[in-house]
């Protein structure tokens, strides 16, 4: 625990340099066609994430809000750069006990309503599952990466990544119900201005 | 014993009818009751093996649920997904233990096994991968598997963190504990049978006693046993409708559940039915046997009385019938016997009337009296007594009976026995009428004098003349006195001699005469005569005479007529007359006619190897006609002694072809048919029919000598020979007249052209010696000098 901690604080400079550097030079938009390798349709909820080659300063990550209400975790999927700070704000009347068992940060909300006194910090990449020992029913899938530059694909399957320095990039995809499967293989992305490209997710291997 | 064997008879049937009956429905009912067990016990079975199915799945679901529940637990969840070994393992331990379950693993979403219960040397069986692929699929995750060695019931749950994360495989192991549960379910027999990897069977858990389930195992291993049919086998020596439902344990190996019903269980029911039905069988067999005893006993008493009745009537006493006041059959055959006694009663009196008594006289008949007679012999000869008896014959009764009717007759033989009876003296004394005009007296204790005392007066009171409606009859008897012991006895022997001496009185018109065996004698003689007769025949005491005859025309050949002789060896001559008609009476004149036949034939045979040429005739009885194989003895005898059949004659009387003309003319062809002459004897004298003349293959005609010995007196005799010699020659006949006594006869007849004669004026009937010597010195044979000569032969 103290280990992490100690690796979020460290990396947290690189990045603010990193974001100065941004605004200086010019910033890309990654846009991305996410379709199911099987059926070739356009893919919703896919995580694509851009991991820089170079770790270079990144900047803070920024802090995330996961809901409930309707007795559902919303957004359903979420993507948030290592060491950010994550609010569980309770919109229902029903109190929530809101818990990970997922190695990546295993944490627990116990019964609570309302927002809880202190945000979780996702301080490891990975994904985590988020579920409600109340509700069975309900879960949410957080996915922590080391990057700011990330995005979900949405109805039309497109991902749109903006303000990417350009520079070489691992192109990390996640879906889902890829849960449980080895990670997708990243492929290399150099960016060198706005880029659109297609990418195809298998959701069985 | 008629009762018995009546009574015991029906009763026997009726039990045996009922027997038979209970018994086919007992059998029936046995092979219903086992066909029917077995179809009930399959159905039971099948049942059961739904119950199972069930039971299992129900089980299945629970332990699933049970699983699931578990597996949400938080504490579980985060124990197991602690990445940390021991505690995994322990809260495995822990909250399997919850539910019951034997072993718990817990695999990753790649399904490798992260943690369990227990060790896992040969790894994981694929059924386990099987059940989680189907928990994807979204489809039951339990069933059956082999895990560490042990069949086991598992469930497969994945861990929801809230989405799978991991699997856990709750196993529990099919022991003792859920076979009897499932037993006391199904109700039947079940057994967890299983072949390992190493080809052997073995039984995982059984309700069965070891013995049966070792039986069972075997049957597995001679692969009698398998698929999933019904079916009934027998066990261990019990008969079991088994189910054997196969396991998906997944490879290796493979499991079966073997639900099994005992048809002893099954036909238990069954079995406490057919001994109730068959202790009331029993008991119907008892009261059939009862039943029919007791109306055995209601038909067989009467028919038992009735018998009775019946066997006294037998012994003759006509008592009252049996009392039997019934109005079924048995009453009406009671009514019928009584009927029929009384008729039989009166029969019986009317036919002893009749057998013993004269309807016309009263008096006891002969049948009576001969009893009668018996009796007293029979006392007599105890007591040393005597007894007589006087048989009595009216003398020229038939004339009363003839000249003044029947009437007048039966009234005379009523008075006669009146008279009879009215001169016994003793009480003892019998009178009877032996039949016709004949009585008897028995005199009891009579001694002969006493008899002819009796007979005396018994003359005396016949001699006093009879009335008889208006006429006087004089009448007179002829008495015959025997006595016991003097002439017998026995009763019929004194009968027999009583009436021998009553014909002698007779004969010698005495009134009365006492039996004499000399009288006897005389007739024993006859009796005697035929065993001499045929001694004489077999011993030559037979002779045979020759008489010749002459022609009234020149005529080379001699002719004679051989005549039967007897020379007894004490007696001397018997004349022919003496025997020939007893012969003929008897039969016995077959024999004789043979040997006459034989010794003439013979005879000859010789005279013409001695070069004299004789022609023989001989006589022919009427029953020698009817013998059909005279013809053949003839010819044979013809043969052996070398004559030729053309010297013989056979003479037959023509009244011996009326008797039987058929045959009689048949045989006379046959005769004819060897080549002798026949001749038709003693013609006149019988009721000559000229058709059968005609028919007859005769050659020569006798006349009688009857006709010849008044020829010259009786103008009727020469009217009758004349037309007798007429008739002969217009049919081409010889005729031959018998009985010639005078030169005047013998001349009257050449006149009339008879052609031969015969008789005392030529010779009388000569022994063969005799004849020889007459041939060669009588002027009757030399009246033609060449007669007999072989020289100058003119034939027959
Ligand atoms: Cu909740």
């Amino acid at each position: 625990m103290l280990r992490k901690v100690v690796t979020a604080r460290r990396r947290a400079l690189p990045g603010f340099v990193l974001c100065a550097l941004c605004g200086l030079a010019e910033a890309a938009v990654i846009t991305l066609r996410v379709s199911d390798s099987a059926s070739g349709r356009a893919l919703d909820s896919v995580v694509a994430s851009l991991v820089p080659l170079d770790r270079g300063e990144l900047p803070q990550p920024r802090s995330a809000s996961i809901a409930q209400a309707n007795k559902t975790f919303l957004p359903h999927v979420s993507v948030v750069q290592t060491g950010t700070a994550v609010e569980f704000p309770n919109n229902d009347t029903v109190r929530h006990h809101v818990y990970s068992f997922s190695p990546a940060k295993v944490f627990e909300l116990k019964l609570y309503s309302g927002k809880p006194a202190k945000p979780v910090i996702f301080d490891k990449p990975g994904v985590v599952v988020l579920g409600c020992n109340i509700h069975d029913r309900m879960s949410a899938y957080v996915v922590v990466v080391d990057t700011p530059w990330f995005g979900i694909s949405d109805g039309e399957g497109t991902v749109r990544v903006s303000g990417v320095p350009p520079g070489d990039y691992l192109l990390q995809l996640w879906h889902p119900r890829r849960l449980g499967l080895p990670e997708l293989p990243p492929r290399p992305l150099r960016v060198m201005g706005d880029l659109a490209e297609s990418v195809s997710v298998d959701l069985k291997n | 014993m008629i009762r018995l064997r009546l009574r015991w008879k029906i009763a026997a049937w009726c039990s045996l009818l009922v027997v038979a009956l209970q018994g086919i429905g007992l059998i029936l009912f046995a092979q219903i009751g086992r066909s029917s067990a077995i179809a009930d016990a399959r159905m039971e079975v099948a049942t059961a093996q739904r119950v199972f199915d069930r039971q299992i799945a129900h089980r299945a679901a629970q332990l699933s649920q049970a699983a699931r529940v578990l597996a949400a637990d938080y504490g579980f969840r985060e124990a197991l997904l602690s990445q940390d070994r021991d505690t995994i393992v322990s809260a495995l331990d822990n909250h399997g233990g919850r539910i019951g379950a034997d072993l718990a693993l817990l695999l990753a979403l790649d399904e490798s096994v992260v943690a369990g219960s227990i060790g896992l040397p040969q790894g994981l069986p694929a059924r386990v991968h099987q059940l989680i692929e189907a928990v994807r699929n979204r489809q039951e995750g339990s069933g059956f598997a082999v895990i560490a060695d042990r069949l086991h019931q598992i469930v497969v749950v994945p861990v929801l963190a809230p989405v799978p994360t991991a699997w856990v495989v709750l196993g529990f192991q099919v022991e003792q504990g859920l076979v009897d549960d499932l037993r006391g379910l199904t109700g039947l027999q079940l057994s967890f049978v299983r072949r390992g990897a190493r080809d052997d069977w073995f039984l995982d858990a059984s309700s069965l006693p070891p013995d049966v389930g070792q039986a069972l195992l075997a049957r597995f291993r001679n692969a009698s046993l398998g698929g999933e049919d019904t079916v009934a086998v027998a066990v261990a020596d019990d008969d079991y409708v088994t189910h054997v439902h196969a396991l998906d344990i997944g490879e290796p190996g493979e499991a079966a559940v073997v639900l099994m019903l005992s048809l002893d269980r099954a036909l238990a029911p069954w079995e406490r039915l057919f001994r109730e039905s068959a202790a009331l069988s029993a008991a119907g067999i008892v009261i059939a046997l009862l039943a029919s005893a007791v109306l055995g006993g209601t038909i067989a008493a009467p028919v038992m009385r009735l018998a009775g009745f019946a066997q006294r009537v037998q012994r003759g006493e006509y008592g009252g019938p049996p009392e039997l006041s019934r109005g079924d059959e048995i009453g009406e055959l009671a009514d019928a016997f009584s009927a029929m006694t009384g008729e039989i009663a009166n029969r019986e009196a009317r036919i002893s009337e009749l057998a013993y008594y004269d309807g016309l006289t009263g008096l006891p008949n002969r049948a009576w009296f001969g009893e009668r007679l018996a009796d007293a012999v029979g006392d007599a000869l105890r007591s040393e007594g005597t007894v007589a008896v006087i048989t009595l014959d009216l003398d020229r009764f038939r004339m009363v009976n003839d000249a003044l009717g029947h009437g007048v007759g039966d009234l005379l033989l009523q008075k006669v026995g009146r008279r009879l009876r009215e001169t016994m003296r003793d009480a003892r004394d019998q009178v009877a009428r032996l039949g016709g005009d004949e009585f008897a007296v028995m005199l009891p204790g009579a001694d002969l004098h006493r008899a002819q005392a009796v007979a005396q007066r018994v003359a005396e009171v016949l001699q006093a003349p009879m009335n008889l409606s208006g006429q006087v009859v004089d009448i007179d008897a002829s008495m015959g006195i025997s006595a016991c012991p003097e002439h017998g006895e026995e009763a019929a022997q004194l009968m027999r001699h009583a009436e021998i001496a009553m014909y002698q009185a007779k004969r010698g018109n005495a009134r009365f005469k006492i039996y004499d065996p000399a009288d006897h004698d005389r007739n024993v003689q006859r009796l005697s005569l035929l065993t001499e007769l045929r001694h004489a025949v077999e011993n030559d005491e037979l002779v045979l005479y020759y008489q010749p005859k002459v022609a009234t025309r020149p005529d080379p050949a001699h002719h004679v007529e051989a005549l039967v002789r007897w020379i007894h060896p004490s007696r001397g001559f018997i004349p022919p007359f003496d025997f020939i008609p007893f012969a003929e009476q008897t039969g016995y004149i077959k024999y004789i006619t043979l040997w006459v036949m034989n010794a003439a034939v013979r005879q000859c045979g010789q005279w013409l190897q001695q070069g004299l040429e004789v022609n023989v005739s001989l006589n022919i009885s009427a029953r020698d006609l009817l013998n059909p194989e005279l013809p053949v003895l003839f010819d044979g005898m013809l043969q052996r002694h070398d004559c030729p059949a053309r010297l013989i004659t056979l003479e037959i009387t023509e009244s011996a072809v009326l008797d039987d003309p058929d045959h009689a003319l048949a045989n006379l062809q046959a005769l004819r048919a060897t080549g002798c002459a026949l001749s038709i004897d003693d013609y006149g004298t019988g009721y000559s029919s000229l058709s059968y003349l005609r028919r007859m293959p005769v050659s020569e005609m006798k006349i009688d000598r009857s006709f010849v010995m008044h020829l010259l007196d009786n103008p009727n005799d020469e009217i009758i020979v004349r037309s007798t010699i007429e008739l002969a020659h217009n049919m081409g006949l010889k005729v031959t007249a018998e009985g010639v006594e005078s030169e005047d006869v013998l001349n009257r007849l050449r006149e009339l052209g008879c052609d031969l004669v015969q008789g005392y004026l030529i010779s009388k009937p000569i022994p063969r010696e005799q004849l020889e010597r007459w041939f060669a010195e009588s002027h009757w044979a030399a009246a033609w000098p060449d007669a007999g000569r072989r020289t100058g032969m003119a034939g027959g």
